[in-house]
């Protein structure tokens, strides 16, 4: 899903400034393997986020010892993920009512 | 200049976060201990797995950057261009199509915009109409002298009424030292201001010119004027002979200036319009008459006006009009664009079932193409790029072929209208008017952008098609195109029922075209001449004296078997007609209308020279008292004579003069022109050649053609000069007469070859690529034991299928469409069987070859190697 990606991008990234693998692999480390990145999409979608000016980036030095592009939340991009955060919640509220067992 | 640079620099960024994504991937594998290479090696796999190929994740993250409108375009056309370079075959096959189908529609268009759209070429033509008594009886639309000089002079609605002759120009002989034959168009003085046209030199004709015995003067056309008189100022003034008397030149028609009626002109003449014409006159001529309607005098008040003339014409001689005349009066435009409707429809019938096969198969091999591209496709929408982006990505290459073949067609437009200027004269109205200008490209742009059109849903179609999971699942077997295998078929079936209709068509014309060769002439063409004389000298009895002479020396020249005088040939009819009368029944009333013969005057050997068969009696012999004896043809005998001996009778005597007496009977021959039956006729003995303008003599001769020619030339320039000789064969005569049905073959078969090998090539492309997709399938079902022989006929029948159903839909159109062929068709029916299953034959022939070649490829499948994709 293409909004989950978004989200899952905007929440990395409020810890702080991330190049593209760093962020890749922070999806994968904290949902515990369960969600791969969908193919190929990654990249794309940082490049969307921060036309959109949720992001922006700059050039910095990575561990690997040369140029990297971090990517950082802009005002407007923490605003979004706060909205989407409550969006997010009132879904997961909504399919666990639904999910419920009913009573006999 | 700067988004390109920028580009390139986003480009060169994107490049570089990749690169670094690899690195750190790299580093981390190395810090768990792995060596350098192995890290770069560890790190590529995983990201080819994340990601798949860089070159992918460029071409997503790039779309979804976006570069504006304009930017997007242009890298959409070179992404398209790039695509298509890369297939050739296709690109060269799709544009062709395209470009056949295009310049074909657009010619057609162009010619029909020209007869039906266009303003005619004179100022204001709004106000001129086409003015006539209508003869359904004969066919044909007119005004008689008379009628005219009355109108002219009674009007209140025309600024101006000119008349010409009807629908021919006379062949005059412009005299000299070695005389030739012009063609002079003749009209009215006032002709040249009804149709607003300036001289380009000199002056319009003054009002006394056109009477009887006025001064003769001539307008020269800008073509004759360069061609006969270089252009020379000086002609103004001049005297030229025409058919032995003295013409003025009086000025030069501009170059722009088209003459009213399809017939070829060099110069303009006056015709004899009498103030005195009366319907008690001896002989009235038959004139077409065009008016210029007064400024703020509506249409429909002229045309009140024009009844009231005529109630005035039929108060004058009821005899003449009856109830079934009526009053014609019609907007130029829609006169001149006449009755070639049913000729200009199927033209663009044909035209557009080219287009529309054209687009059928570039559709065809598109759809195969993408079906081959479904997994570059799929990885596109999966790496982000969206249906929409992809459905303008497919857009955009099928803009790019339609617009290689625009540009293609154009060429060919350009030729093709050429060329119907040149095979269609005679056929086709105002063609002198067809020329290859703006007007003709924006017709081409309206065809493509139709073009555009229908091909416009199926980018969006396709795109809506691509089901990424089931794709991508197949994607390494390359067999995901199970969704519009559908929509080639019967594309393929639409192309070949689309090429059942021309080609039926096409053959039905073809057989009419054989038939009027090939029927029975009822006379022997081969080696017989025609010569007709010219001479100012055939005014007055002295002719007679003139002819016996040429006629003594056509005897002796080597070779000649026989030379009569005539006044027809075996295919036309005599020189006037009259109503049929026998001498032992009531004469025919005035104007009576039925019982119509023809009536030619031929000397003794005519039947000879012409190869015509004696049925009974015998045929004039040299001593005949002149006008005492006639000849029938058996038509005439049949109508007016039967069931009974025809010999012995007296006809066409009382009013039209001395009774003759019937000697003979003749075959039939066409003489009503190759597609006609053969009218009544009976030839008299009767040769005078009294004030004819010129004189016939039919000829067979054993030397060749060209000999006979070539002595007569010389005999006449040596004891004749001034006199002027048109020799003809027959064979040629049968050729003009054959000019119309051949221009229609010719064109239809040119349609219905292009559309039945675009037919073939799509129904080879649909099996070769089924067969390509079914390998898989093809090579179980070879290693379970099939016989090549059962999967050729496993292809063979696919084939057969699309066919079938092709051929089907296709006779059942052509059976509804080629009724309207029935008017150009002779010797055959439009729903002639024979026709329809040579048809379905050639074109189950043609399919088989086409299905043969992918079956036995599919025959000859290793099933090992074909499993082996697996």
């Amino acid at each position: 899903m293409q909004g989950t990606l978004d989200l899952l991008i905007l929440q990395v990234l409020q810890w702080g400034p991330q190049h593209g693998h760093g962020i890749g692999q922070a999806i994968r480390i904290r949902s515990q393997e369960a969600l791969q990145v969908e193919h190929g999409s990654l990249y794309p979608a940082l490049h969307r986020l921060e036309r959109q000016g949720w992001l922006a980036s700059e050039w910095k030095m990575s561990e690997a010892n040369r140029r990297a592009r971090y990517y950082k939340l802009t005002p407007k991009g923490k605003r979004q993920l706060v909205a989407e955060q409550s969006r997010w919640k009132q879904l997961v509220r909504a399919v666990a009512r639904t999910m419920k067992p009913v009573k006999e | 200049m700067w988004r390109l640079f920028r580009k390139q620099a986003t480009d060169a960024d994107l490049e570089e976060e990749l690169q670094a994504h690899l690195e750190i991937e790299t580093k981390q594998w190395m810090e768990r201990g792995l060596t350098r290479e192995q890290a770069e090696m560890e790190a590529r796999r995983l990201f080819g797995r994340q990601f798949g190929s860089r070159a992918l994740v460029m071409e997503a993250t790039r779309e979804v950057r976006g570069h504006g409108g304009f930017a997007r375009l242009s890298q959409d056309i070179r992404y398209a261009a790039r695509v298509l370079r890369r297939a050739p075959a296709f690109t060269g096959a799709a544009v062709l199509s395209l470009a056949l189908g295009i310049g074909a529609t657009t010619a057609v268009f162009s010619i029909a915009d020209t007869i039906f759209l266009r303003p005619l070429p004179y100022a204001d033509s709004g106000r001129l109409v086409w003015v006539a008594i209508r003869d359904p009886s004969i066919g044909l639309e007119f005004l008689p002298s008379p009628d005219y000089v009355a109108w002219r002079r009674d009007d209140h609605v025309f600024q101006d009424l000119a008349a010409t002759q009807a629908s021919f120009s006379s062949t005059m002989l412009l005299g000299g030292p070695d005389p030739v034959e012009v063609h002079a168009g003749r009209v009215s003085a006032n002709f040249i201001d009804t149709f607003a046209v300036t001289p380009a030199l000199g002056r319009t004709f003054r009002p006394d010119e056109e009477l009887p015995n006025g001064p003769k003067a001539v307008l020269l056309t800008n073509q004759f004027w360069r061609d006969r008189f270089q252009g020379r100022r000086d002609v103004l003034g001049a005297v030229i002979t025409l058919d032995g008397q003295p013409y003025a030149v009086i000025g030069v028609l501009p170059r722009a200036f088209i003459y009213p009626v399809d017939v070829k002109i060099d110069l303009l003449t006056t015709l004899p319009v009498s103030p005195t014409a009366s319907h008690r006159d001896r002989s009235m001529s038959t004139w077409a008459a065009f008016g210029r309607v007064k400024r703020g005098v509506t249409m429909a008040q002229a045309r009140a006006d024009v009844d009231i003339l005529y109630a005035a014409s039929k108060r004058d001689d009821p005899q003449m009009f009856r109830a079934f005349n009526s009053v014609v009066f019609q907007p130029l435009r829609e006169h001149r664009a006449g009755n070639v409707r049913t000729l200009l429809f199927i033209l663009m019938g044909a035209a557009g079932c080219l287009l529309a096969i054209a687009c059928a198969n570039v559709a065809n091999l598109l759809l195969a193409r993408w079906s081959a591209r479904a997994r570059e496709l799929a990885v596109r929408a999966a790496v982000g790029a969206g249906r929409g982006r992809l459905a303008r990505q497919l857009f955009t290459e099928i803009a790019l072929l339609i617009a290689a073949g625009t540009v293609a067609g154009m060429v060919l437009v350009a030729g093709a209208l050429r060329g119907f200027v040149h095979f269609a004269a005679g056929e086709l109205p105002r063609l002198s008017e067809v020329s290859t200008d703006s007007r003709v490209f924006g017709i081409a742009l309206l065809v493509s952008l139709a073009t555009a059109l229908i091909f416009g849903g199926l980018p969006a179609l396709r795109a809506g098609h691509i089901d990424l999971h089931s794709v991508l699942q197949q994607a390494g077997r390359g067999g995901a195109a199970g969704g519009h295998r559908v929509m080639r078929r019967v594309l393929v079936a639409v192309e070949v029922a689309l090429s059942v209709v021309l080609l039926s068509g096409a053959v039905l014309l073809f057989e009419t075209l054989w038939h009027m060769q090939n029927d029975h002439l009822g006379f022997r063409p081969e080696h017989s001449l025609t010569i007709r004389l010219r001479a100012a000298g055939f005014q007055g009895t002295a002719s007679d004296a003139l002819t016996a002479g040429v006629l003594a020396e056509m005897r002796r020249i080597p070779g000649t078997e026989a030379a009569a005088l005539t006044q027809c040939t075996p295919l036309s009819i005599g020189a006037f007609w009259v109503t049929f009368s026998r001498s032992d029944r009531p004469l025919p009333e005035r104007f009576h209308r039925g019982d119509n013969i023809g009536v030619c005057g031929a000397g003794p050997d005519y039947l000879k020279a012409a190869g015509t068969r004696l049925v009974a009696g015998r045929f004039f012999a040299d001593g005949d008292p002149p006008g005492s004896l006639a000849v029938v043809n058996e038509t005439a005998a049949r109508a007016y004579l039967p069931g009974e001996s025809p010999i012995g009778k007296q006809i066409l005597g009382g009013r039209a003069g001395p009774w003759k007496t019937v000697v003979g009977v003749i075959a039939d021959t066409k003489n009503q022109g190759l597609n006609q039956p053969a009218s009544p006729e009976a030839l008299v003995n009767d040769t005078r050649t009294a004030n004819a303008a010129s004189v016939l003599f039919i000829v067979r001769t054993i030397a060749g053609e060209g000999a006979f020619a070539r002595a007569l030339h010389d005999q006449i320039r040596a004891d004749h000069a001034g006199l002027f000789a048109r020799i003809e064969t027959l064979n040629e005569e049968i050729g003009e007469s054959t000019a119309s049905p051949r221009f229609n073959t010719v064109l239809l078969s040119t349609f219905a070859a292009v559309a039945f090998l675009m037919a073939i090539v799509g129904l080879y492309g649909v099996l070769a690529f089924s067969v390509a997709q079914r390998s898989e399938e093809i090579g179980i079902r070879m290693a379970l034991g099939a016989t090549p022989g059962s999967v050729l006929a496993l292809v063979m029948k696919e084939g057969a299928a699309l066919m079938a159903a092709g051929a089907l839909a296709g006779v059942a159109a052509a059976l509804v469409l080629t009724r309207y062929l029935a008017t150009l068709l002779y010797g055959v029916a439009p729903t002639d069987p024979g026709t329809y299953a040579a048809v379905v034959i050639v074109l189950a022939l043609a399919a088989s070859a086409a299905s043969f070649l992918p079956a036995r490829r599919a025959a000859m499948l290793d099933p090992v190697v074909a499993l082996r994709h697996e």
